[in-house]
């Protein structure tokens, strides 16, 4: 576009020049009063001048024509750079849908468990122990232990065990728990109906309170390969402490 | 605590289906569930020979408002079966 610009004002140039020589020896056949001389420089003139106005509308157009281009380069980038901005705002929901339709990350369907749980029945030739593990943070003051050590359950059946927590203290404290299964590849077919995890609960002080976990173990159990000589599961509850007016980061499942 | 982020595979730290019981406070179905513990003291921790007594103890927790009501075939005690199993 440079190029050009520049072109197009040596060609003015140039075509001035001419012209306003042209234009003197007009001036001068007049002068001198010769008809024929006059006729062909008048043409040559005319002529001149033409190609001098087309020159500068040309470049006219030319630079007009570069600044609409620029205008519109500009117009484009702007456009990007919003729907940039835009997509990434809108990445947050649209991965949500996205995860929700495939199943994708964990978010499987819940509904089916319930169904599930009707419809399973108990795989009888394999026993499954279950270990209760209770921990607190160590900040917390509850005193949290299970009531029972084990409890033998068969796959597909429903089982019932209890964890009980005190509050030593003379203040209210709210404990929020979360749990977690060993061994890794258990944790899986481990389904809990009911539980006390995920969400605050509050002991009074001194109060003494059961808590009960209602679970199954899921019937695949007994098909998986890689738990083919597993017959012991741990289950372990940790409780922090939840202070008043503290927004813990719940998980995904939590804040739906 | 785990978050999605952290899954190898199929998430392990899922949430409860029917969410949280509430706590009981007055220790009103306490009895119950002392029942229950003796009832798995007597039979060598096993799940299967209480379940009546597990049963009766998740009734005691619907009449008093600590547990949403359910059908007792969605919660797994199938009436159909013989005395050691329901």
């Amino acid at each position: 576009m440079g190029n050009s610009f520049l072109r197009n004002l040596q060609t003015i140039r140039y075509l001035h020049n001419k012209c306003s020589r042209k234009s003197y020896l007009f001036n001068h056949t007049l002068f001198t009063n010769s008809t024929g001389g006059q006729k062909t420089s008048v043409n040559k003139l005319s002529k001149c001048l033409n190609l001098q106005h087309i020159a500068v509308r040309c470049m006219s157009q030319n630079s007009s024509r570069s600044a609409k281009h620029n205008q519109s380069v500009i117009i484009y980038i702007c456009a990007a750079g919003i729907f940039m901005l835009g997509m990434s705002y809108a990445g947050v929901p649209l991965y949500r849908m996205f995860c929700q339709a495939t199943g994708l990350g964990g978010k499987a369907v819940q509904g089916h468990d319930i169904d599930k749980v009707e419809k399973m029945t108990a795989v009888k030739d394999r026993i499954l122990k279950i270990r209760f593990n209770a921990d607190v943070a160590s900040s917390m003051r509850w005193n949290f232990k299970p009531l029972q050590s084990e409890v033998k359950v068969l796959a597909g059946e429903t089982a019932l065990a209890f964890y009980t927590a005190t509050n030593p203290s003379d203040k209210p404290v709210i404990g929020i728990s979360t749990y977690n299964v060993v061994p890794f590849e258990a944790g899986q077919y481990f389904n809990k109906i009911q539980c006390f995890c995920f969400e605050e609960q509050r002991l009074n002080p001194h109060e003494k309170v059961d808590m009960p976990v209602f679970f199954y173990i899921d019937p695949e159990f007994v098909d998986d390969p890689k738990l083919e000589h597993v017959d012991t599961i741990i289950l372990s509850y940790t409780f922090f402490e939840a202070k008043e007016g503290m927004k813990l980061p719940v998980p995904n499942f939590m804040a739906a | 605590m785990s978050t999605q982020m952290t899954f190898h595979g199929k998430r392990t730290v899922k949430p409860p289906d029917k969410g949280s019981f509430p706590l009981d406070h007055e220790g009103e179905c306490k009895d119950f569930m002392v029942k229950f513990m003796k009832c798995l003291r007597i039979n060598g921790q096993e799940n299967t020979k209480c379940r009546e007594e597990s049963k009766d103890y998740l009734h005691c927790r619907m009449e008093r408002n600590l547990m949403a009501k359910e059908d007792w075939k969605k919660l797994g005690y199938h009436k159909v079966e013989n005395q050691e199993t329901t």
